[in-house]
């Protein structure tokens, strides 16, 4: 540790340029890991606020709760317990005079059972008829307020906004909360024999009892959110390979330097200094020069958080960023094995001759 | 007792045709208080014959011992230590770490080797005999040819080891400073009670020397010692 944290304030440039290079690979993958999560809460808020464990599908819907329906008929066996509700989902576009159109998703549920009932409203109120709604933040972001009335898709009738609540989205989409009448409404399934679109349940294995229904875990079915999948591999990918770069980096700037000083160590070498002392010396220098890089690249990602418009949608999850610094610290280590194995099998002889 | 001997040793690279017989048979002995000169051309097999003494490398066949133990039977572990207690080198060039200060050159040592080295009056002491105690806050980049000559050999001395092992501690330094060497090793030898021993090409330093041998092609030649004054 001596040597290394000797070299390392003698040399600033030289250490200087190797840590910003770790700084910006660490801030790229913190952004990227705080996007990854902003996206994948944007597409599963809501669901995660329902705190479910199952959902019941018609099994021909191909896991889309938008292209589900379950009719009276199918869900006459269903038994429904404090622990599930039925939901009924449709997309819209929400308008009100002088402001803007918002794509959302109509979320139908009765106010009797748990969606409704656990609901959280930062501001308003509940919704108690088939002509009032509770609408996710962004509503409020973009300028709505209570007591608002919007109109959904090309519907002439009027939803007014009486209650706003947070974390509400789906599939990126803002979630309006209204009731199942609303829903056939929308659906244009006024008469129509069908009670929504799914039946949540915190009970992971709720069975419908229907050869028509399916039941799957909340898990499975938001890995079949569209795009929900491919977006978080693509996210996975980019992470893994910032990973794998950094672990280059450490490693050739590590290799280059140890080359420079090799003379050196083969000297301390025959001084009788311990091979162990000096390659203590290269990986402290590695884990010295990514705690700096990670601590810095921590501060500027913080720094982003606090300044970025609301609707970048990121998220900071610790204990993941936790994760990923160690892994960037084990990344550090391993880029030092090559040179400290230099060290470590340097011989003096071949420096003094002989 | 010798505090090194090198008993018939032999060193040979490569195998077959393409064997090369480096030393033959070279029998040396070092004592206390001595400053030997082992001088010979380039390629006659000085550095071998300081590398094998310093334990860095082991010979075909032969013995080297360090006060009466021989070096044969030491793993490379017990060699580091041996080196790090007992001997002191002094090489050519890098002798000094670039980015360490003179006094933290020696701060190093001590880190390394906790036990045994000189005390801080001691190493006063030892800068003054050398004349560099000025220049304790400078790094080796800043020093001259000499100076840092000098410094490697106070941090080869700060460990107070038996024997220090110099490999052309004159190269590039005229002629005045060649005396000025010879008899700063003469003296440390001396009054510091350590076998001083200097692998050279340069002829100069013979008149400093205890003992000098001669080697060529491999070959020691048999000591010869100084003349004493008339």
């Amino acid at each position: 540790m001596y040597l290394a944290l000797k070299e390392i304030r003698h040399e600033k440039l030289r250490y200087g340029l190797i840590v910003s290079m770790i700084v910006l690979i660490a801030y790229l993958i913190f952004i990227l890991t705080g996007l990854a999560f902003g996206l994948a809460g944007e597409n599963t808020q809501a669901i995660d606020s329902w705190d479910a464990k199952s959902i019941v599908l018609n099994k021909d819907s191909n896991v889309s709760l938008t292209q589900s329906v379950i009719t009276t008929d199918q869900a006459k066996d269903a038994k429904l317990s404090a622990q599930e509700a039925v939901i009924g989902s449709t997309p819209v576009v929400a308008k009100h005079k002088g402001k803007e159109k918002i794509s959302a998703s109509f979320i139908g549920a009765k106010k009797s059972q748990f969606i409704i009932n656990d609901l959280k409203i930062s501001s308003g109120r509940k919704a108690r008829g088939n002509h009032e709604v509770v609408v996710d933040q962004k509503f409020k972001d973009d300028g709505y307020k209570l007591g608002d009335k919007v109109t959904l898709n090309s519907f002439n009738d009027q939803y007014q906004i009486v209650g706003f609540t947070k974390n509400a989205k789906l599939n990126v989409a803002p979630v309006i909360y209204g009731t199942i009448p609303s829903w056939k409404h929308l659906r244009a399934m006024e008469g129509v024999p069908v009670v929504g679109s799914a039946i949540v349940s915190k009970n992971a294995k709720y069975n419908a009892k229907d050869d028509h229904l399916k039941t799957y875990s909340i898990s499975y079915f938001i890995s079949k959110l569209p795009g929900y999948s491919a977006e978080n591999t693509t996210f996975g990918f980019m992470i893994g390979f910032l990973m794998i770069i950094s672990l280059i980096i450490i490693a050739v700037f590590l290799y280059i330097l140890t080359m420079q000083a090799l003379p050196i160590y083969a000297v301390l070498r025959a001084q009788g200094i311990p091979a162990r002392t000096l390659v203590s010396t290269i990986t402290s220098q590695s884990l010295i020069l990514m705690v700096t890089g990670l601590v810095i690249g921590a501060a500027l990602t913080a720094a982003t958080d606090s300044v970025i418009p609301i609707g970048v949608p990121m998220a900071f999850n610790l204990p993941v960023l936790t994760w990923i610094s160690i892994g960037l610290l084990i990344m550090g280590f391993i880029g030092s094995a090559i040179p400290a194995q230099k060290i470590a099998t340097v011989d003096p002889v071949k420096v003094i001759g002989g | 007792m010798s505090v090194i001997e090198l008993n018939n040793i032999n060193k040979c690279f490569g195998s077959g045709v393409s064997k090369v017989h480096v030393l033959h048979d070279i029998n040396f002995s070092a004592d206390r208080g001595e400053l030997i000169l082992v001088v010979g051309p380039s390629g006659s097999g000085k550095s071998t014959f300081l590398t094998i003494a310093g334990g860095l490398q082991t010979p075909t066949s032969g013995e080297v011992s360090v006060e009466g133990k021989s070096m044969a039977k030491l793993s490379t572990a017990q060699r580091d230590k041996l080196r790090l207690n007992q001997i002191g080198f002094v090489l050519q060039s890098y002798s000094l770490v670039p980015y360490l200060k003179v006094k933290e050159q020696f701060d190093f040592v001590n880190k390394v080797k906790r036990q045994g080295n000189l005390n801080q009056a001691e190493l006063k002491e030892l800068l003054a005999q050398l004349g560099i105690e000025n220049l304790t806050n400078k790094f080796p980049g800043e020093l001259s040819g000499g100076q840092t000559q000098r410094v490697a050999i106070a941090r080869a001395l700060f460990a107070n080891p038996d024997i220090v092992l110099a490999d052309e501690p004159t190269a590039a330094l005229d002629s005045a400073r060649v005396a000025e060497v010879g008899k700063l090793f003469k003296e440390l030898a001396e009054t510091r009670d350590k076998a001083v021993v200097v692998v050279t090409h340069d002829v100069r330093l013979m008149e400093f020397a205890d003992k000098t041998y001669q080697i060529m092609d491999g070959k020691m030649t048999q000591a010869t010692n100084k003349q004493p004054a008339e």
